[in-house]
């Protein structure tokens, strides 16, 4: 047998797609608005597509924040509920992605930020190669333990808004342990998108489990 | 970490079948086990059951199949192995059952396939989180569970 190994493994990838949904107000446009700038600073070259109900409002507000080339984000609107488009019938967040790939050649992540949803959302491995669930404490701290498909089955759940618990009478501490529980010890967590804390943590996820950089 | 781009062909392929047979006695194979809930990535990380954790890419048209040859050289292959697929088989007791039920496996987002009269659920959780939702028509015996394998 030759000691040459059979592999593609030098073959160039297609950017990693990366989903993120959640409820309406749990802080998605925000957690993007700082993902941006927490990837481009580990030189990692990305594009961004949001989807809104009959709207370019997200990708509007991500054009205008200066912090990535106009070009580079994409809008998709549902028309209908938001997970018809991340799950049921992905073909217009596929195609939107395809396009930026041909666009920006090198590309090597798209975020796609899906419109705000129900715990029910999840998106479809046909979609996405890995996707978070983002949360808020303001939202109540029984959210976990009401088992939602989103909270469950997201590879990552994000608990943001942290820095409130204390003013909503949320005991953080129980919340993410029961976070922790139901997922069956899958990874979750904490974020104050506000004020740009735990956003790390959730890059260097993204860079070992979606990038291989780790 | 092992990185693997794509697929170089499948276990059973004639062409690998020498090389693989002589891995095997030498103990060279080894399995990455993917959960059939995550069979339609493009990326992810998994350890081997011999400990190799391996980073996989795929391009956006290939599919993972089981038994998909990811690696190959003179010391070691890799080969997919799908996670047994658990499925949930269930009859309606009439007609008007298997409306109630079709339209809960529909709201619900169930994956579902159909065999004869049989409505057969693809499972992406424990089972008894899918019993609880259609618990009143189980216990009213509209819909009947044939079996769980």
């Amino acid at each position: 047998m030759s000691r040459l190994a059979l592999t593609r493994a030098d073959e160039p990838m297609t950017a990693a797609r990366v989903g993120i949904g959640g409820p309406v107000g749990s802080g998605k446009t925000a957690l993007v608005e700082r993902l941006i700038p927490a990837l481009q600073t580990r030189g990692i070259d990305i594009a961004v597509i949001t989807n809104d109900l009959v709207t370019a409002e997200d990708a509007e507000r991500v054009r205008r924040s200066g912090l990535i080339d106009p070009e580079r984000v994409s809008a998709v609107e549902a028309g209908a509920c938001p997970h018809t488009v991340i799950r049921e019938d992905p073909t217009l967040n596929i195609e939107a992605a395809d396009e930026l790939e041909r666009r920006f050649p090198g590309v090597e992540l798209i975020l796609l930020e899906s419109g705000g949803d129900n715990l029910a959302s999840t998106f479809s491995r046909d979609l996405t190669d890995f996707w978070m669930f983002v949360i808020d404490v303001a939202g109540g701290d029984d959210i976990p333990r009401k088992r939602g498909p989103g909270v469950i089955r997201a590879d990552l759940l994000v608990i943001n808004k942290v820095d409130l618990a204390p003013h909503v009478g949320v005991d953080l501490g129980r919340m993410q342990r029961e976070a922790t529980e139901v997922r069956g010890g899958r990874p979750v967590l904490l974020t104050n998108c506000r004020r740009g804390e735990g956003i790390e943590a959730i890059v260097d996820l993204l860079e070992r489990e979606v990038l291989f950089r780790k | 970490m092992l990185r693997l781009h794509g697929i170089m062909g499948r276990a059973d392929d004639r062409a690998y079948a020498r090389q693989l047979h002589a891995l095997e006695h030498r103990g060279g194979i080894e399995l990455l086990f993917v959960p059939p809930a995550d069979a339609g990535r493009k990326r992810f990380r998994l350890t081997t059951d011999r400990g190799t954790d391996c980073a996989v890419s795929l391009d956006r048209d290939e599919e993972l199949v089981d038994g998909a040859l990811l690696h190959l050289d003179a010391d070691r292959a890799i080969i997919v192995r799908f996670g047994e697929q658990q499925v949930w088989r269930l009859k309606a007791r009439d007609d008007a059952s298997a409306l109630k039920l079709g339209w809960h496996a529909g709201n619900l987002h169930w994956r579902v396939r159909f065999e004869g009269d049989h409505l057969v659920v693809l499972l992406d959780a424990p089972i008894d989180t899918y019993r609880a939702r259609i618990r009143p028509l189980l216990d009213a015996g509209e819909v009947v569970e044939r079996d769980h394998v």
